[in-house]
């Protein structure tokens, strides 16, 4: 028998409800081994300090609901690894899962800032995304101008004669609903922006760096969507 | 079929007299079948006016009352027009009001408003008449063909725009403020006192725009003199100016 099921059998011991054999064989053991005689000490003091002050505390209400409480406790503090018991080898998942997050207060702030930065980036990198690629399907829905830079002026004649075409689709439904005059002023005032396009993109065929026409352009083709998407309401 | 002489000559008679009847009150037959409605709502001394017009005429004057007279004339008795009060003034959506319905025919508009008002006027077809506004905000809009004629005008942003017709302007540019009159084919003419300060861009076809006593050697000329530049005065209020076809005429007052 080693120290540990000595010390085990102690409070037995103590209270000398064992039987005179294994009595005999503790008391001998306790003769040659300093820490068990030690141990055996300590117990004695604390059950005749209990038997002295008998009945001088009032009892626990429940005694054994408590030392459920207390049991309980005690497992749930046994079961949770302490970074000691990570064994060295061990792999970063067993690390991560087996941490313990407890973080300062500066250390949760900068954690928080740091996840709203990234939020915002990702927002406004998805929202030009969003933005450039609406622009490129070539349904544009406002009046805004085209982009002048970035694209050639055929690219963006092409652009946005797709728009000008899915406008005047709506509008062909419409028209025969117009009464003649009203027909007869939209196809007039139609072709006057239509000329004013003919001219730039001939002079641009000319001159193909010509700001003042590029604009012009611009503005005549933004013009014509807009007197499409007006008469497309009737 | 027997014709009695004398009852036919008794009818004849009865229409010449009708007829003379009309033309002495002023009123051709055409326009018995208009139909007339004059509305008043009550405005603060600022107010905004916006008017949504799908064909006809618009004039806009003030008055030293603070309401709003709307008195509409209508070609056919089926168009419709249902002002709305808002918190800031009054709405008329033509468009809105008669969408589905085959033929309106004109609407002419007439509009009295206090002078600190604001104005935002749209019509498909039709001239607008806009005198004497003092608000924050006067913008005329023609999709198509009609002329926009703005007198005494002294308002922070103006906006003039249509395809054919022309653009006359007479009042002032305030300082910051936004100017922009822009047509197809027409001409678009600028009324200013001498003592005016803005920046200008004016595009037109080349020799089309005219500075009249507003040029000076300082302005610029870009692409081959279809454009012109240049600051007058303090410079303090933008000016935007663009024709495709037409003339861009600057007079001093």
């Amino acid at each position: 028998m080693n120290c540990e099921k000595y010390q085990d059998l102690l409070s037995d011991f103590v209270d000398g409800s064992l039987p005179q054999s294994d009595y005999d064989r503790i008391e001998t053991h306790l003769s040659v081994c300093g820490p068990c005689a030690e141990a055996r000490n300590d117990l004695e003091a604390i059950v005749g300090f209990c038997r002295e002050h008998r009945g001088e505390y009032d009892a626990v209400p429940n005694e054994r609901a408590l030392w459920l409480r207390i049991s309980n406790t005690l497992e749930s503090e046994l079961s949770v690894p302490s970074p000691a018991s990570i064994p060295p080898g061990a792999g970063w998942w067993f690390r991560l899962m087996n941490r313990s997050w407890e973080l300062s207060f500066p250390q949760l702030a900068a954690a928080v800032t740091a996840i709203i930065i990234v939020v915002s980036v990702v927002t406004t990198v998805g929202l030009r995304r969003f933005t450039f690629s609406a622009a490129d399907s070539g349904v544009q829905t406002s009046g805004a101008p085209l982009a002048l830079n970035g694209s050639s002026v055929q690219d963006r004649f092409r652009q946005q004669q797709q728009v000008v075409a899915y406008w005047n689709q709506r509008v062909e439904l419409n028209k025969a609903r117009w009464n003649p005059q009203m027909r007869e002023t939209f196809d007039r005032n139609m072709s006057v922006i239509d000329a004013a396009v003919n001219d730039s993109m001939s002079r641009l065929t000319q001159n193909p760096h010509d700001e003042v026409t590029e604009e012009i352009l611009n503005a005549a083709l933004n013009d014509k969507v807009e007197l499409l998407k007006e008469f497309a309401d009737l | 079929m027997k014709i009695h002489p004398l009852a036919t000559a008794y009818r004849m008679r009865n229409s010449a007299a009708i007829l003379a009847f009309l033309v002495t009150l002023g009123v051709s037959p055409g326009a018995l079948a208009q139909q007339k409605v004059s509305r008043h709502f009550p405005a603060g001394k600022t107010v905004r006016l916006e008017l949504k017009n799908l064909s006809g005429t618009i004039t806009v004057e003030t008055w030293a009352r603070e309401e709003i007279k709307i008195t509409a004339t209508m070609e056919t008795p089926t168009a419709r027009f249902n002002p709305r009060q808002t918190d800031v003034g009054l709405v008329i959506d033509v468009v809105s009001d008669n969408r589905g319905r085959n033929d309106v025919g004109d609407i002419n508009f007439k509009v009295q408003v206090p002078a600190r008002s604001s104005v935002d006027l749209e019509t498909r077809r039709g001239q607008i008449t806009v005198s004497n506004i003092q608000g924050d905000l006067v913008r005329a809009h023609i999709s198509t063909e009609g002329n926009i004629e703005l007198s005494g005008i002294n308002a922070a942003r103006v906006f003039a725009s249509n395809t054919i017709g022309d653009i006359y302007f007479d009042g002032e540019f305030a300082t910051g403020g936004t100017y922009e009159f822009k047509s197809g084919r027409g001409v678009i003419t600028l009324r200013l006192p001498a003592n005016c300060g803005f920046r200008l861009v004016a595009t037109a076809p080349a020799e089309k725009i005219s500075m009249g006593q507003f040029w000076h050697k300082g302005m610029k000329l870009l692409g081959d003199g279809r454009r012109i530049i240049g600051d007058v005065g303090d410079g303090r209020a933008s000016v935007t100016v663009t024709n495709y076809q037409g003339n861009i005429n600057f007079l001093r007052r």
